[in-house]
């Protein structure tokens, strides 16, 4: 399957929010798509095209916007295929991708706590590496590494 | 005295018992016999040894029975954190063999007097680690092994990990290296029993 093939498969479904597919090195492709479609386009990229499989979602910090990606994999063609789409660094949210493929669930709690991105309709977005209540991003650009307050030290001893 | 030729005479010797003495005293009747049940024991010998606390002085009898106690059966809680807890397996490995100063590893904090902290605690891990610590029961000692739990070690500036144990629970002991090595955590508990052994209260 190449880049060709995701671009005629998926354009006709997702219309406007199919923002092109290109090449990209040891998958079929990588499709850039609009949040809007994200929904349709994870249906059809499971059902469809038969990537019954969600490896990984990431997202990554570009400082003027967000971009979140999904990379899948098929069993039957035994490919790989990443999916991408940019958010504004404003309001950086998208449809989660559980209800699609369940085991996005960890992924996208660990993409919401370290960079930010909300999934909507996520069933269950609690911390996952940091503790209850953590109020940074720290993966984001924005945040700086720093020496640790001082806090209080607890000793029988003094 | 003197004998025939001026001599003394020598002394008289008394001819050996051909059977041994009897002393004829009446027996004990058995009703006179003082025999305690469990429930009359225990408060007879509290009462007894209240007498010999309030004579030798607590300092001087009790705390250093428990302290020799103490520090000779050190249970530290088998929780391995990093790469820490691998130099803590293997001080309790045939080479090293920590068991020999009465150290073992419990699995159950309520087992536990010590808790080896070893490895990097996160601030995720962190109220996990207080629940096991005021888990175990008193008294109980706290070592920091290596650089992580004494300061933070490498990750300090971390966003995530905690700048050393003692923000947590008292510490009693530190142990410096990046992993130490199970001599410098045999080292440690030594020290931690010298410790115990000046504990006054």
């Amino acid at each position: 399957m190449q880049a060709d093939d995701l671009a005629r498969a998926l354009a006709p479904k997702l219309g406007g929010n199919f923002l092109g597919a290109e090449p990209f090195a040891g998958t079929a492709g990588r499709v850039r798509f609009g949040r809007d479609g994200a929904l349709d386009l994870f249906r059809t990229v499971r059902d469809d095209l038969g990537f019954a499989h969600l490896s990984m979602v990431g997202a990554i910090d570009w400082v003027d916007h967000r971009e979140v990606f999904y990379v899948v994999w098929s069993d039957g063609a035994k490919q790989y295929a990443l999916l991408s789409t940019d958010l504004p660094a404003a309001d950086p949210h998208v449809e989660s991708a559980s209800a699609v493929w369940p085991s996005a669930n960890w992924h996208e709690r660990e993409a919401w706590e370290l960079v930010g991105i909300e999934f909507d309709h996520h069933p269950d977005l609690r911390h996952l590496l940091t503790p209850d209540g953590y109020a940074f991003h720290p993966l984001l650009r924005s945040f700086r590494l720093h020496e640790p307050e001082n806090l209080e030290v607890k000793s029988r001893h003094v | 005295m003197t004998g025939a030729e001026g001599l003394p005479s020598p002394p008289k010797v008394a001819a050996a018992p051909t059977e041994l003495p009897v002393v004829h005293e009446p027996p004990v009747p058995f009703v006179e016999i003082e025999t305690l049940r469990v429930k009359e024991f225990i408060p007879a010998a509290k009462e007894a040894l209240g007498d010999l606390i309030a004579e030798q002085g607590q300092t001087k009898l009790i705390r250093p029975m428990f302290n020799w106690a103490g520090r000779n059966s050190l249970f530290p809680l088998h929780w391995g954190l990093a790469c820490c807890a691998i130099e803590f397996a293997a001080g309790f490995g045939a080479r090293w063999d920590a068991e020999r100063f009465g150290v073992v590893p419990r699995s159950s904090p309520r087992q536990a007097d010590l808790l080896i902290v070893n490895g990097t605690v996160t601030w995720k891990v962190a109220h996990k680690l207080i629940t096991l610590y005021e888990q175990m029961p008193e008294p109980k000692w706290v070592i920091a092994m290596g650089n992580c739990a004494t300061g933070g070690g490498p990750f300090r500036t971390a966003y995530s990990v905690v700048p050393g144990v003692d923000k947590l629970v008292p510490v009693d002991v530190y142990i410096a290296g990046c992993p130490p090595r199970p001599e410098a955590m045999l080292a440690g508990i030594l020290r931690l029993e010298e410790l115990i052994r000046e504990r006054k209260e």
